[in-house]
C-alpha cells in the first residue's frame, strides 16, 4: 500500500495523532495514585482464585491486588507475550512451568531473585529448579503436579482387574477390560495436551531440553520418548486406547459414563473431574502411576504453576511479596487446597492439616493426600524447559492429531516436533548443540 | 436504480390467493427452517440439563434444569455473563450508529460532491473490504496500545467505525435517493450544504441508514477476532469472547460445557428479538440494487 | 489531506462554489482509514521485514529486533504448511460457497412461487442464523457433531473424518449465511416487474420453467453479489475451525491460512512472521478478488 518507509512512518504518526487527538488519553495508567495503596493486577485461571485473593486485600489494605482472568492456561501465555510487546502486561501472573523459560526468554518475567531472598528458603531445590535458572528466581513456585493413574475403582472390581503397577500390566489390563467390557477403553491418548504426553516422557527418562553452558540440547525424538511412543501407538493402533483430546465434551461423557476407565493425570485431578464427570463421585482412586521397570519410583510431571512477577511492573517488590505470601502462608496455601485443590509446593506446606482430608470427590479414598506425599519426591520434570515450548507444543497437537487422525506413525510425529523445535530455537539466535 | 427504491413486500400477484397450497416449494421451505432451526433448539433442550445431565441422558430428552443452570450462569463470577451480553449491545449500538454516521456522510459526499481525488478515495476504501481483520488486528492492537487504548472499550469500537461496505452502500443510496433537483432548489432558497445534508440527505436516505446500521450492529454483534486480541479484562469482553473463554476454560482443566449452553441460548434470544422488532425497517434491497 | 478547495471539477458535475462540506464529511471516514487500516498495513510491513534475535546467556534475555530484510517472506512462501491451508480452505470454499448460493437461490425461489404456505414464517427462521455470531453458532454444531451429545446420528456418522471435516466446517458456514443470501435474491425477485409473469403464464409456462428460464436470468446480478460475498467470507475463516478446533484431532492449529497467521502471532509469538504471512495472504487476496470483482463487472454489465 506504501511504497516508502518515509510516507508509512507519516502514516503512522498521523494515526497516531488521530488517535490521541480524538479520544484525549482515556488509557487508563497502571500508575498507583501517590498516597493511595499500591495497586496490583494479577492475572490467572484458577476458579474461586478470587477468595484467596480477598484475604490478602483485607490483610494488606496498603497493596491491593485485583485478579483477572483474560484466558485460560495456554492462551494466557500468548496474552502475556502480546501484552508484553505493548508494555502493558499485568504486575503477577499465574504462569505453568514449561512456559516459564520462554518468557525469561521473551523478558515478559522478571527476575525477582532480589525480592525472594526468604520466601526461597521455604522450598526445596528439585521444586525450584523449574523456576530457578542460572541463579536467579523467576517465580514462586505454587504448585506440584506429579503424574499419577486415576482409575475407576468401580469398575476394577466388577471386572475384576487389578491396579497395574507396570506398563506391561498397565497394556495387558487394557486389553483384559477390552474382552471383558467391550466399548470401554482403558483410557484415552490425549494429542490435545503436549504437556501430558511430555509428563510420560519424563518418567521414561527422556530430557528434552537440556543445557551446558549457554548452549542448548535439544532431544525430543530419543530413545526414550520413541519407547514411550511406540508403547502408546501399539495401544492405539490395537484399539485398546481412545483418541478423543482430554476435555472435550466428548471426552467428558466417556468420563462420565464408564468409557474410559482410568485417567493419567496431574494432583489437581479430583477438582477438575468434579467439573468432567460429576456422576462419578466416589467411584475414582488414585495409584502411582505404572513404572517401566516394577518397582521403580519414577513418575512424571503435568502442569504445576508458578506465581511470576512481570517486567511491566512498577511495583516488582510488592508484587514479589504478594507472590511469597500467596505459596508459602499457611492460611493463603490451606485455602488453595480446600478451594482449587492444589499440592502444595512449599516443604511446609505439604504438611498442613488440611490435606489430612481427602478432596471432597474422593471420599472412598482417605488417604488420597497420603498417596500423592508418597510419589511427589520421585516425580522428575526434564533438566529444564526449552525457551520455545509453544512452538514444540503446539507442533506436538498438530502432528499427533494428524498421526491419530490418519494412523500415521508416532515416531514421525516426534521428528517433527523435533525439527520444528530445533528450526525455531536456532532462527531465535540461542546457541544450540 | 429502480430496484432499489423497490417496494419491499409489493408484487405479491393476486393469483397467491387462489387454488390450494403449492406443496413442493412449501415442504422445501420447512425442511429449510428446520435445518436452520434445529442446532437452537438442541440448545434449547441441552440448557435444560443438569450439569450430570447432560453428558449422561438421551440426547432429545428435556429436563428441569434450565433454571439451575441460568442461576448458575448468572452468579458465575458475580454476574459477568449479563455483563458481557450488555457489553455486546454497548459496542454494537454505539459502533454502528457512529459507524452508520459515517457511512452516510461519506457515501453523501461521494456521491453529491465532485471533488478532488473522488474516484481514488471511492476506490481506497472498497479495496479496504478485502483486507482480512486478522491482518490488522495485530499491528492494530500495537498501535493502539502505544496511545495506552487496548483492554478498553474505545480500544473495541474505534477499529470497527470504519466500514467500507457501509460507505460503498450509503453512497449508491445517496445517489438513488436524493435527487439533485431537489439539492438544487434547496440552494435557491438559500440553504446552506450542511443544512441541505442534514435535512434533505439525511431525511431521504434513512430507511437505507437503518439497513447500514443493522449490518453493522451484527457484524460487531458478532466479532469475535478483535476483542479477543485487544482486551484482557473479562468485564470488557463481548459474549463472544466471554463465551469462548468459557469453553477453552484453562489448560487440564473442566470446561464448563453446561454454563456455556445456557449461555448461548441466552445469547441468542435478544439479538433474534431486536432483528424481528426491526423487520420492518430493514432494507436489504438496498444490498441488491448496490450491484448496479 | 483534503485542503484544497475543489478545483478542475468535471463538467455537469454539481459546482459548490468550493464549498468545504465534502472534505468535512469525508474527514471522519478518511481519518479512520489511515488510523485503523493504512497505519496498521503499514506497520505490518516494516514487522515483516524484522526478526527477533535474543542474546545474553543461556535464556537470551536481551531480545532485539533486527532487520532481516526479505528472510520472512522466503520462510513464508517455502512453508508448505501455509499451501496446505490455503488448500484446506479452498475445500472448504469449494464446498460452502456453492451450497451458499445454491440454497439461497432455491429458498428465495420457492418464497416467490405463489400459494407457498408458512412462507413467513420460513422466511423469518432461514434468516435467523444470521443473527448468531460464528463462534457461537460453531459452539451448537460443535455439540450437534459430536457423538456424545449428537441428535443428527454423529454416533454413527463421522464428522471429524478427515474428508467429513470440510463438509462439517462448509455446513457451519452455509448455516450462517444462507438466509442472509436468500433474502438478497428474494428481494431482487420481487424487484422484478410483474408483467413479466402474466405473458409467461398466457404462453402457459409451468412455475418450474418460469423460475429457471425467466426469474434465474433477471436476478444473475443478486446471485453474482452473492457468490463474491460467499468467496470474500471464505477468505476470511477463522472463527468455525478455531472454535471446532479443541473438540477434535481433525483440525490443527494451522488449518486455515487466518488460523495459521493466528499461530504464528499468538502461539509462537513470532510476529514478524505472522507480518510476512499477512503481506503474502493479503496480496493474493487483493489479486484474486481483483480479477473475480472485475470478471463479475464485465459479466454483469454485459
Amino acid at each position: 500500500m506504501f511504497t516508502s518507509q518515509r510516507r508509512l512512518r507519516l502514516a503512522l504518526a498521523v494515526a497516531a495523532a488521530l488517535v490521541v487527538t480524538a479520544c484525549g488519553g482515556a488509557g487508563g495508567g497502571a500508575a498507583a495514585p501517590s498516597g493511595g495503596p499500591v495497586e496490583l493486577t494479577y492475572w490467572g485461571w484458577d476458579p474461586n482464585m478470587d477468595k484467596v485473593v480477598e484475604k490478602w486485600n483485607a490483610a494488606n489494605p496498603d497493596v491491593h491486588v485485583t485478579l483477572t482472568n483474560p484466558a485460560g492456561g495456554d492462551q494466557l501465555v500468548s496474552k502475556l507475550i502480546t501484552a508484553h510487546q505493548a508494555g502493558n502486561g499485568p504486575d503477577i501472573a499465574k504462569v505453568e512451568y514449561q512456559s516459564l523459560p520462554s518468557l525469561v526468554a521473551g523478558g515478559v518475567v522478571a527476575d525477582i531473585t532480589e525480592h525472594t531472598a526468604e520466601a526461597v528458603g521455604q522450598f526445596d531445590d528439585a521444586t525450584l529448579a523449574p523456576v530457578r535458572f542460572e541463579g536467579k528466581v523467576y517465580g514462586i513456585p505454587q504448585d506440584v503436579a506429579p503424574l499419577m493413574l486415576f482409575y475407576r475403582q468401580d469398575l476394577f472390581q466388577q471386572h475384576g482387574l487389578t491396579v497395574p503397577t507396570t506398563w506391561d500390566e498397565y497394556a495387558r489390563t487394557a486389553a483384559e477390560l477390552a474382552q471383558k467390557a467391550p466399548g470401554v477403553s482403558i483410557t484415552n491418548f490425549d494429542a490435545a495436551d503436549p504437556g501430558w504426553f511430555a509428563g510420560l516422557a519424563q518418567q521414561a527418562g527422556a530430557d528434552w531440553w537440556s543445557s551446558t553452558g549457554t548452549t542448548w540440547h535439544v532431544d525430543i525424538n530419543g530413545a526414550e520418548t520413541k519407547k514411550v511412543a511406540a508403547y502408546w501407538e501399539d495401544l492405539v493402533a490395537k484399539g485398546l486406547v481412545a483418541k478423543n483430546p482430554s476435555f472435550s465434551p466428548q471426552w467428558n461423557k466417556e468420563m462420565n459414563d464408564g468409557t474410559l476407565a482410568t485417567w493419567i493425570s496431574g494432583a489437581w485431578a479430583p477438582a477438575q473431574l468434579g467439573g468432567i464427570a460429576p456422576s462419578t463421585k466416589g467411584k475414582w482412586a488414585v495409584a502411582p502411576l505404572p513404572a517401566w521397570t516394577a518397582g521403580d519410583q519414577q513418575t512424571g510431571i503435568w502442569g504445576g504453576s508458578a506465581t511470576t512477577v512481570t517486567t511491566d511492573s512498577k511495583h516488582p517488590a510488592e508484587a514479589a511479596r504478594f507472590a511469597s505470601w500467596l505459596n508459602t502462608d499457611p492460611d493463603a496455601v490451606s485455602e488453595q487446597v480446600k478451594q482449587i485443590n492444589i499440592y502444595p509446593a512449599s516443604t511446609a506446606g505439604r504438611s498442613l492439616p488440611v490435606l489430612a482430608d481427602a478432596p471432597p470427590f474422593f471420599p472412598n479414598q482417605p488417604e488420597f493426600y497420603g498417596i500423592v506425599k508418597q510419589v511427589a519426591p520421585g516425580a522428575r520434570s526434564f533438566s529444564m524447559w526449552g525457551p520455545n515450548v509453544t512452538v514444540t507444543f503446539s507442533s506436538y497437537t498438530n502432528s499427533f492429531g494428524a498421526a491419530l487422525q490418519q494412523g500415521s506413525p508416532f515416531a514421525g510425529a516426534l521428528d517433527t516436533m523435533q525439527s520444528a523445535t530445533l528450526a525455531d530455537i536456532t532462527k531465535l539466535g540461542f546457541t544450540v548443540g | 436504480m429502480t430496484a432499489v427504491l423497490a417496494r419491499p413486500e409489493a408484487g405479491a400477484p393476486a393469483v397467491a390467493r387462489r387454488g390450494g397450497t403449492a406443496w413442493v416449494p412449501t415442504v422445501a421451505l420447512l425442511v429449510g427452517a428446520a435445518y436452520c432451526i434445529i442446532p437452537t433448539l438442541w440448545i434449547l433442550i441441552a440448557s435444560t440439563k443438569t450439569k450430570t445431565e447432560l453428558f449422561s441422558t438421551a440426547t432429545y430428552l428435556p429436563s428441569l434444569g434450565l433454571a439451575e443452570n441460568v442461576v448458575e450462569l448468572s452468579q458465575y463470577q458475580s454476574g459477568i455473563f449479563w455483563r458481557w451480553m450488555l457489553n455486546s449491545f454497548l459496542y454494537a449500538a454505539v459502533g454502528g450508529v457512529v459507524a452508520s454516521a459515517i457511512s452516510a456522510a461519506t457515501g453523501y459526499a461521494l456521491a453529491k460532491y465532485a471533488f478532488r481525488g473522488r474516484e481514488l478515495l471511492f476506490n481506497t476504501i472498497l479495496a479496504g473490504v478485502l483486507l482480512p481483520q486478522i491482518v490488522l488486528a495485530i499491528p492494530q492492537y500495537l498501535l493502539l496500545s502505544s496511545v495506552g487504548l487496548t483492554d478498553s472499550y474505545l480500544g473495541v469500537l474505534l477499529p470497527q467505525l470504519f466500514n467500507p461496505y457501509g460507505i460503498y452502500l450509503c453512497r449508491i443510496y445517496a445517489a438513488a435517493a436524493v435527487p439533485d433537483t431537489l439539492l438544487e432548489a434547496g440552494r435557491l432558497d438559500g440553504a446552506s450544504e450542511f443544512q441541505l445534508f442534514r435535512t434533505v440527505g439525511l431525511r431521504l436516505m434513512g430507511p437505507g441508514l437503518v439497513t447500514v446500521f443493522l449490518l453493522q450492529f451484527i457484524a460487531i454483534w458478532n466479532n469475535f477476532l478483535l476483542p479477543f486480541v485487544m482486551l484482557t479484562s473479562e468485564e470488557k469482553f463481548p459474549l463472544t469472547v466471554g463465551l469462548y473463554g468459557l469453553l477453552r476454560h484453562g489448560a487440564a482443566e473442566a470446561s464448563l460445557y453446561s454454563l456455556v449452553i445456557a449461555g448461548t441460548l441466552l445469547s441468542i434470544i435478544p439479538v433474534v428479538a431486536l432483528f424481528l422488532s426491526l423487520q420492518r425497517h430493514w432494507r436489504i434491497d438496498l444490498v441488491t440494487g448496490a450491484i448496479r | 489531506m483534503a485542503v484544497a478547495p475543489a478545483r478542475g471539477v468535471p463538467a455537469g458535475a454539481p459546482r459548490r462554489r468550493g464549498s468545504a462540506l465534502p472534505y468535512v464529511l469525508v474527514a471522519p471516514a478518511v481519518l479512520l482509514f489511515l488510523g485503523f487500516v493504512v497505519a496498521p498495513a503499514g506497520y505490518a510491513l516494516v514487522l515483516s521485514v524484522q526478526s527477533r534475535k535474543v542474546s545474553g546467556g543461556l535464556l537470551g534475555t536481551g531480545t532485539t529486533m533486527v532487520f532481516s530484510g526479505l528472510a520472512n517472506y522466503q520462510a513464508v512462501l517455502g512453508d508448505v504448511e501455509l499451501w496446505r491451508s490455503a488448500l484446506r480452505m479452498l475445500l472448504v470454499a469449494a464446498i460452502a460457497i456453492p451450497g451458499t448460493v445454491g440454497l439461497a437461490l432455491l429458498f428465495a425461489l420457492m418464497l416467490d412461487v405463489p400459494r407457498t404456505r408458512l412462507a413467513r414464517f420460513s422466511r423469518l427462521a432461514i434468516f435467523v442464523p444470521y443473527a448468531v455470531p460464528g463462534v457461537i453458532a460453531t459452539l451448537m454444531w460443535g455439540f450437534l457433531y459430536l457423538p456424545a451429545t449428537s441428535p443428527i446420528g454423529g454416533d454413527s456418522i463421522d464428522f471429524f473424518s478427515p474428508v467429513g471435516v470440510f463438509g462439517s466446517v462448509a455446513n457451519i458456514a452455509v448455516w450462517g449465511a444462507a438466509g442472509f443470501n436468500m433474502i438478497v435474491i428474494f428481494t431482487a425477485l420481487r424487484a422484478l416487474p410483474p408483467e413479466i409473469y402474466e405473458a409467461a403464464r398466457l404462453d402457459g409456462c409451468s412455475e418450474l420453467q418460469m423460475a429457471l428460464r425467466i426469474k434465474v436470468p433477471l436476478v444473475r446480478p443478486a446471485v453474482v453479489m452473492c457468490s463474491l460475498f460467499s468467496a470474500l467470507a471464505a477468505l476470511q475463516l477463522f472463527n468455525e475451525p478455531n472454535t471446532l478446533r479443541p473438540l477434535s484431532n481433525a483440525i490443527s492449529s494451522t488449518w486455515v491460512p487466518l488460523m495459521k497467521i493466528y499461530n504464528d502471532a499468538f502461539v509462537d509469538a513470532d510476529l514478524p512472521r505472522a507480518a510476512a504471512t499477512s503481506v503474502v495472504f493479503t496480496v493474493i487476496a487483493l489479486g484474486v478478488s481483483f480479477v473475480a470483482a472485475r470478471l463479475i463487472q464485465r459479466r454483469v454489465a454485459g
